[in-house]
């Protein structure tokens, strides 16, 4: 038997089998997954960013250990301060050119003031992350349109807003999550 | 790989969706059925399709084309998925396809073409994959020799070995005598 014989019959296997094509179901699902990839590359690339000038800036970023939510802090206490009226002097005691005594009267009554921090669920930065093994959280300010790209809401008027976020930073030095924080009084 | 396709994967791996929508839309044809035809099964040939266009949005920075055609990068994706779905897998039977307008001659032609189908399938994957390639798809020698990651010299001599394997098959099934 020849290879005619069996080139004409793969022939008609292939002219059979010329109009298969994937359902279009899955044109669908692959595009959603490149929507998925499109937003998740975003995030990284913004987060690896503001993680690394968190890193750089050091010092001078707020940094925290991670914290459980929520989380009891006290913000800068509210300070009364009661001071006695000072006396009348008579014209003749009126100090001249001289330093002004410091009281030790003053009386200082702290009452410290609560807020509770409150912080979303973590978003996923990376789509496959390696295995975590350690890292740590940098606490950053990040503009509130930043939270708009995890699909959270935020009115036009606000996207400017500086909201506070904190990047979990894998041991690679990859950012691998990101969450916002708010504080309730 | 035409130019347009060139600058259709590169938006693509940047993430845009019409670009990748384009590129998917003119290859999806050809990787499906290399996949059914490997297999056998629809199922399989759609998970195949879809996991290699995704494995594309991956692994399409690497596609250098000094080192070999789109089409053989693209077959080579898909082909290492099939590779992993037919291991010990028994191919199910494909859904009927509308026929024409004589019954009897469809009929005939089905039988006959499921015949092949069958005979296809029962070839081992090496050989299966150089016939499903170059005669069933749409695959030079070289781009199949690319995707298989072998010499063209071992293209053909699976070829031809895979053809003399099909005419016993198919000898025996369409009960055609040697002569």
């Amino acid at each position: 038997m020849s290879d005619d014989f069996v080139l004409r019959k793969l022939r008609a296997l292939r002219e059979a089998d010329s109009g298969w094509e994937a359902s279009p179901e899955v044109e669908t699902r692959l595009l959603e997954a490149l929507r998925h990839r499109r937003v998740a590359r975003t995030w990284r690339r913004s987060a690896t960013v503001v993680a690394a000038a968190a890193g750089v800036v050091g010092l001078l970023v707020v940094r925290q250990t991670p914290v459980q939510t929520p989380v009891e802090v006290a913000p800068p206490a509210r300070v009364v301060l009661e001071v006695p009226p000072a006396p009348a002097l008579k014209p003749a005691e009126a100090p001249i050119a001289r330093p002004p005594k410091r009281t030790n009267t003053a009386k200082f009554k702290v009452q410290p003031v609560t807020a509770a921090e409150v912080a979303t669920e973590f978003f996923p930065l990376m789509d496959t992350p390696p295995p975590f093994e350690r890292g740590e959280l940098l606490r950053v300010v990040v503009p509130a349109e930043t939270m708009r790209t995890v699909g959270l809401a935020v009115s036009e008027s606000h996207l400017n807003d500086p909201v506070q976020a904190d990047i979990l930073v894998g041991q690679e030095g990859l950012a691998r999550a990101i969450r916002f924080v708010n504080y309730q009084q | 790989m035409i130019e347009h396709e060139q600058e259709l994967l590169e938006r693509s791996l940047a993430g845009d969706e019409n670009a990748f929508t384009a590129l998917y839309r003119q290859r999806q044809g050809s990787i499906f059925r290399f996949a059914l035809q490997m297999t056998g099964s629809v199922e399989v040939a759609e998970d195949v399709t879809q996991e290699t266009f995704l494995a594309l949005l991956v692994a399409g920075k690497r596609y250098d084309a000094s080192r070999g055609t789109f089409t053989a990068f693209l077959y080579g994706i898909a082909r290492n998925q099939v590779l992993r779905r037919i291991a010990g897998r028994k191919h199910e039977a494909l859904e009927e396809q509308q026929g024409g307008e004589d019954p009897l001659e469809d009929l005939t032609r089905r039988e006959t073409v499921d015949q092949v189908r069958r005979a296809v399938l029962s070839l081992p994957p090496a050989y299966r994959e150089a016939v499903v390639l170059c005669d069933l798809g749409d695959a030079s020698y070289e781009e199949a020799a690319a995707a298989l990651e072998c010499p063209i010299g071992t293209v053909r001599s699976r070829l031809n070995r895979a053809r003399a394997m099909l005419a016993q098959k198919l000898g025996a099934a369409l009960g055609v005598c040697n002569v």
